[in-house]
């Protein structure tokens, strides 16, 4: 894969894609023509739909005897290469001006016309088996919510990352032609603070020292039943430690015209394109222990991963040191520095801070897991000031933020009523001209003025 | 709001006491003695009336105002919530009765934002005056429309 951390040298983004640039020929321009998934993926398909035979109504017919299951299988093995072989051909997709059109489906067809301005992110997943056979699924999510991502599933690898860029080209409201904007190194993450970071947390500590407690104890006595014990143990351990850390093993975010850009993964190699102005909010989340350490996680609230993916998705720095972590969320939303935004403190006895500017809302909250969270205030759904029964009677009330479904739940509790309500008026009043200068999300590159300073100085 | 959105509140907290409250009855006089079917009776009794009352508070806590860039709601009689939806940010708006409230000749204004938590609706509307206001929205939507 990538080679390792330790040069300090920052290694060109190219080195992801191990083959040199091949000079692009005319056939291989993905803008025109019909594509469809990779060969592989029918005898896959075949050797899928023979194997489940044979693993669940296999040891039924045996009874019968052994030619009726080889002669079964073998009608399988043609029914399916007959199902399977005009499915794939049949389930095609181009680019047709800036709109995709995926044709699907043999006995129900369907077609869809997506228009690319309105994608809200880009990924190209390579399982581990796709990795050995060079295939990669190309996953365009939009904001419909669950079921609305297109999902092409294993086309080559190559035709995969030059429909990335072609997709992305033409959502920018530029040629598909394009090449791809060049991009500069953010951060990357290390290996060991990613494994420190995620050892050093309250629970995983908790859980590691009540695991080692049990295991001696059983060992010591003999006893079985610590068995009841570990391995519920162990399967949690398993799942908040073992999973992060495959999953975000070489972790390499960039920035460039396209939005953020990261990659990362052990055996499920994934890119993430996330295009600027796509993303709703964000929170910057410091547990407990690694207060000390100094670093932090970075969660953003994108339209395109809702549902299951959400949580999967939505890390865009699952370690960093704090200063870059805010430094990736003043280059999400730029004119504007979270650290400027002055923070109000609620009444006493509540921890939670709050604090709005031209172009942000932060809320600070949390007294052992701080999580200061940031909403544009372009992005703002609606306004909420809510006062319960208890609230009322101690005379405070709670403003919250509407922000799409995602990990980022916006809301300053604790405030004196009078106050809330100057601040949600205050709001009403920025967020009206929050909206006005601000310009859609579509077509970024078309317009006049960039945001951001295209030099990789200013990083 | 109309009176009528008493009313539908009413008609429903008085069909559901009625039939748990019957239903509660028969099973505790069939299963125990009366005196327990008797607290059981006064018991539904007592949530009928509390509802009755909290219904008409609660059309009275109901209010909305069409601002210039943003539509104001404010509800709740245990917990009180103002709502300020800005017209730009409306993607969905629409209008539905149900059978009890198409009897009544009321209707509910539904907004949704991109957010699906924040579920704003209007209700208890008079139906002509229900889709004036959709209209309305819909037409100002379109006016301040900034995308997602």
């Amino acid at each position: 894969m990538t080679p390792g951390y330790g040069p300090p040298v920052m290694l060109p983004p190219t080195m992801w894609q191990r083959q040199p640039p091949i000079p692009r020929r005319p056939e291989e321009d993905v803008t025109t023509g019909v594509f469809r998934a990779h060969w592989l993926m029918v005898p896959f398909r075949v050797l899928a739909a023979t194997l489940a035979f044979v693993a669940l109504v296999g040891p039924i017919l045996t009874s019968f005897g052994v030619a009726w299951v080889v002669m079964l299988t073998f009608a399988v093995v043609f029914g399916s290469l007959a199902y399977a072989l005009p499915a794939w051909w049949y389930g095609s997709f181009g680019l047709r001006e800036d709109h995709l059109v995926v044709h699907s489906g043999l006995l129900m067809r369907g077609s869809r016309e997506i228009p690319l301005s309105r994608l809200q992110a880009v990924d190209v997943i390579r399982p581990l088996v796709g990795q050995v056979f060079g295939l990669a699924e190309l996953r365009i999510e939009l904001a419909g919510g669950d079921n609305s991502a297109v999902r092409l599933t294993y086309l080559s690898r190559d035709v995969a990352e030059r429909m990335r860029v072609a997709v992305l080209a033409h959502a920018a409201g530029l040629p598909g032609r394009a090449p791809e904007a060049p991009e500069w190194p953010f951060y990357r993450l290390p290996f060991l603070l990613l494994l420190g970071a995620l050892t050093f947390r309250v629970p995983v500590l908790l859980a590691s020292i009540a695991l080692a407690a049990l295991a001696t104890a059983g060992v010591m006595f003999t006893e079985l039943g610590v068995l009841g014990a570990l391995v519920p143990l162990t399967l949690g351990l398993l799942g908040s430690f073992w999973g992060p850390l495959a999953r975000y093993t070489d972790y390499y975010a960039s920035i460039s015209s396209d939005g953020l850009r990261l990659r990362y993964g052990m055996f499920q190699r994934r890119m993430q394109t996330v295009p600027p102005g796509r993303v709703q909010a964000v929170r910057v989340v410091e547990p407990l222990l690694w207060r000390a350490l100094g670093v932090a996680r970075v969660e953003a609230t994108v339209a395109g991963y809702a549902g299951a993916r959400q949580g999967a998705s939505a890390a865009l720095l699952p370690v960093a040191p704090r200063r870059r972590a805010y430094a990736l969320v003043n280059e999400l939303f730029p004119e504007s520095e979270v650290a400027y935004v002055p923070l109000v403190p609620g009444r006493e006895g509540s921890r939670s801070l709050v604090g709005v500017d031209e172009h942000l809302f932060v809320t600070v909250s949390g007294l052992f897991c701080r999580s200061t969270e940031v909403v544009p205030m372009e992005r703002v759904q609606a306004l909420r000031l809510t006062a319960g029964p208890l609230a009322r009677f101690t005379g405070r009330a709670t403003v919250g933020v509407a922000v799409p479904p995602g990990p980022v739940r916006a809301r300053a509790e604790g405030r004196e009523v009078a106050e809330a309500r100057r601040l949600v008026d205050e709001m009403i009043d920025l967020g009206r001209r929050a909206r006005v200068t601000a310009a859609g999300p579509e077509r970024w590159a078309t317009r006049a003025t960039m945001s951001r300073s295209d030099t990789p100085g200013e990083v | 709001m109309s009176p009528a959105l008493a009313w539908y509140r009413r008609l429903i907290v008085g069909a559901l006491c009625l039939s748990s409250g019957l239903a509660g009855v028969l099973l505790l006089f069939l299963w125990a003695d009366r005196l327990w079917a008797a607290v059981w009776a006064v018991a539904a009794l007592i949530v009928f009336v509390g509802g009755w009352i909290l219904a008409g508070r609660f059309r009275r806590s109901w209010g909305y105002v069409e601002g210039p860039a943003e539509l104001y709601l404010t509800y709740g009689v245990l917990i009180r919530q103002l709502v300020v939806v800005p017209y730009g940010r409306m993607q969905v708006v629409d209008t539905t009765a149900d059978l009890l409230e198409q009897a009544l000749g009321i209707a509910t204004v539904r907004v949704r934002t991109a957010a699906s938590t924040a579920d704003t609706r209007v209700v208890g509307l008079p139906l002509m005056e229900a889709v004036a206001l959709r209209d309305s929205l819909a037409a100002r939507s379109e006016t301040f429309s900034t995308g997602l």
